[in-house]
């Protein structure tokens, strides 16, 4: 076949408007590069929120509860979840954990040792051990103990060091201090009042609540309670992205709330991702211009050797030959830029990775497989269109 | 290959053609394999309409041109394209070469439009020596004079396989010697490939020892 396209270069002359061909050309590297990097930043962006090294910096806890509103304000039941709205929330994809913050049905009095002179009331309310940041071995409660382990919230001490104690000139005290401290626990109901020794194991970030471990609670509701199970008013999740909008979404459509500053990313993450679609959508527009200018190069070439090609075709020149030989001085182009515009996002992404290392975020330095199939994708349509163009003309004028 | 030609009309010739008798318009045809057929014509009796239609260029007729029993328009473009490669070349009337090619370039281009070629260029030069015109071939061919042209034409439907060969008054610009020589050439690769060849003419001559004469 090689002698007879030197031939044909002779004949059917390629190089009219080249700087239309070149000017279309680099549309279609661009145009592949802002769809690649499209493809690239959403895969970078899934490593960043899923990817098990930087797990830690996503995958959180959420307690979510019914708002409480001038509406349902006074009606504690209102504020419960119903059984059929706990399975709904189970069921969710987003939700990877799920448990029931369980509430005591009892009265708590609490009074620090000593001459510290502290006594207030107060709750308790115990999840599933797996909810808990605190680990701690001393977090167990055996029916008969008379030590019942507690954690507190962080910033239940924050409060007390930074708010209360200042303003009544009391002394500030330690995280460690807290933990020796025991304290008198009175708990009472079902005219029945005892006393244990509270002793605090850690302060909790992720639940703000006074927390003691599911097997007191249960025992203690059994025995204390008032018999008639209290609604569940509070659960936590566990979510491998609190940033995902739908996670967002459907809080929002149920009237459920939760912290919302773990919600905060999530509207970053959605102008991130509307950037990304419209980078991508501009790629596909030029994309598509580009395929447009492609076309029309095509059309111009056999339209100015339409006498050629038809003398070509006389002598015997199959159709198949002449397309073949017109595919054979675009394809390789287009290979060339599908493989810089390759190459420049490889860098691109080796650049990104190494800066968001110093972060201490990970993503990988090698363009992920999305991007891969995004060329071939881009290059077998580019071909289908042009083969389609010149298979239109060459049966046109032959 | 059977050519043979059922009724064949053309469309813009026919009120014409209708008042005078003629050979082969309007009538049943058999081309038979390997004959030499000639066809004598005046002037505007459709002499090039008619090569064109067995060569399939023009397509404005009533009957049929059938080909090995299968009218040519049952034949696709690629079967076609692959029957002008091997099974049936031509002399346009008007040569039709490259003016952008050189004289060689022309022939080599039909030489190697089939993958493998079926003369070698040792064979074209050859050829070129017969027809004297081997001090041309490596000039553009739109500096040809018209009977090199002519010539660089014969050699160009010589170089392909086929078993029937149009020729459209190829001997109109050659002089006495030049036209021996060619109809020497051509009666040798005919030979050589058991091909017959249909050749139109305005004239009675002796070029070749016919098997077939029509009046058109």
């Amino acid at each position: 076949m090689r002698p007879f396209f030197e031939l044909l270069k002779k004949i059917i002359h390629t190089g009219v408007g080249k700087t239309r061909f070149l000017m279309a050309s680099i549309g279609l590297g661009i145009a592949m590069l802002l769809i690649l990097v499209a493809i690239q930043v959403h895969s970078d962006f899934n490593q960043l929120l899923y990817s098990t090294k930087n797990q830690n910096e996503t995958a959180d806890f959420l307690v979510i509860n019914k708002k409480i509103t001038n509406a349902n304000m006074g009606q504690t039941g209102k504020s419960a979840f119903s059984p059929e709205e706990i399975d709904h929330i189970r069921q969710e994809p987003f939700v990877q954990a799920f448990g029931l913050i369980t509430s005591s049905q009892y009265k708590v009095v609490v009074q620090a040792p000593g001459d510290l002179h502290f006594a207030t009331d107060m709750f308790f309310e115990s999840v599933p051990d797996s909810f808990i940041d605190v680990k701690n071995d001393d977090w167990k409660w055996n029916a008969g103990d008379r030590t019942i382990p507690i954690i507190l919230p962080s910033d239940f001490l924050n409060l007390y060091n930074f708010g209360f104690s200042l303003s009544q000139d009391l002394p500030q005290i330690s995280q460690e201090t807290v933990k020796a401290l025991p304290l008198q626990v009175v708990i009472s109901g079902n005219n029945i009042s005892e006393q244990y020794i509270g002793h605090v194991v850690g302060f909790s970030d992720r639940i703000s609540s006074f927390l003691v471990p599911a097997s007191f609670m249960q025992w203690a509701n059994e025995k204390y309670g008032t018999g008639r199970a209290a609604g569940t008013s509070r659960v936590i999740i566990k979510t491998p992205d609190p940033s995902n909008p739908s996670l967002v979404k459907f809080l929002e459509d149920n009237g459920y709330t939760t912290n919302q500053d773990k919600l905060k990313f999530s509207k970053t993450r959605m102008i991130v991702q509307t950037i990304v679609s419209v980078v991508g959508f501009f790629g596909l527009i030029l994309l598509l211009f580009a395929m447009l200018v492609f076309s029309m190069f095509i059309q111009l070439i056999i339209a100015s050797c339409k006498k050629e090609i038809q003398l070509l075709v006389m002598l015997g020149t199959a159709p198949v030959q002449l397309k073949r030989y017109l595919l054979k001085q675009f394809v390789p182009l287009y290979i060339i830029i599908g493989v810089l515009s390759l190459a420049i996002l490889a860098g691109l992404q080796y650049i990104t990775a190494t800066i968001l290392a110093k972060h201490e975020m990970v993503i990988s330095p090698w363009p992920g497989a999305g991007v891969f199939a995004g060329v071939a994708g881009v290059l077998a349509l580019v071909y289908l269109v042009n083969r389609y163009t010149v298979n239109a003309y060459v049966n046109k004028e032959s | 290959m059977q050519i043979q030609l059922e009724n064949l009309m053309p469309v813009p010739l026919k009120d014409k053609l209708l008042q005078r008798d003629s050979g082969v318009w309007n009538k049943e045809v058999i081309f038979t394999p390997g004959s030499f057929v000639k066809i004598k014509a005046p002037s505007g009796t459709g002499k090039t309409t008619l090569v064109h239609y067995l060569y399939h260029i023009r397509y404005d007729y009533t009957g049929k041109v059938l080909v090995d029993g299968r009218p040519w328009q049952s034949y696709s473009r690629n079967e076609v394209a692959s029957m002008r490669q091997q099974q049936v070349s031509i002399v346009f009337q008007d040569l039709r070469l490259f003016e952008q090619l050189t004289a060689e370039e022309n022939i080599t281009l039909k030489r190697v439009m089939l993958p493998q070629p079926y003369c070698s260029a040792e064979k074209v030069k050859e050829m070129a020596a017969r027809l004297n015109v081997t001090h041309v071939l490596q000039q553009s061919s739109k500096t040809l004079s018209y009977g090199e042209r002519q010539r660089i034409a014969i050699i160009r439907a010589l170089v392909q396989p086929f078993q029937w060969l149009l020729m459209d008054e190829p001997f109109s610009h050659l002089d006495e010697d030049n036209t021996q020589c060619a109809a020497a050439l051509i009666a040798d690769e005919c030979k050589a490939r058991n091909a017959g060849f249909i050749l139109t003419d305005l004239d009675n001559d002796q070029h070749f020892s016919y098997d077939v004469h029509y009046h058109l």
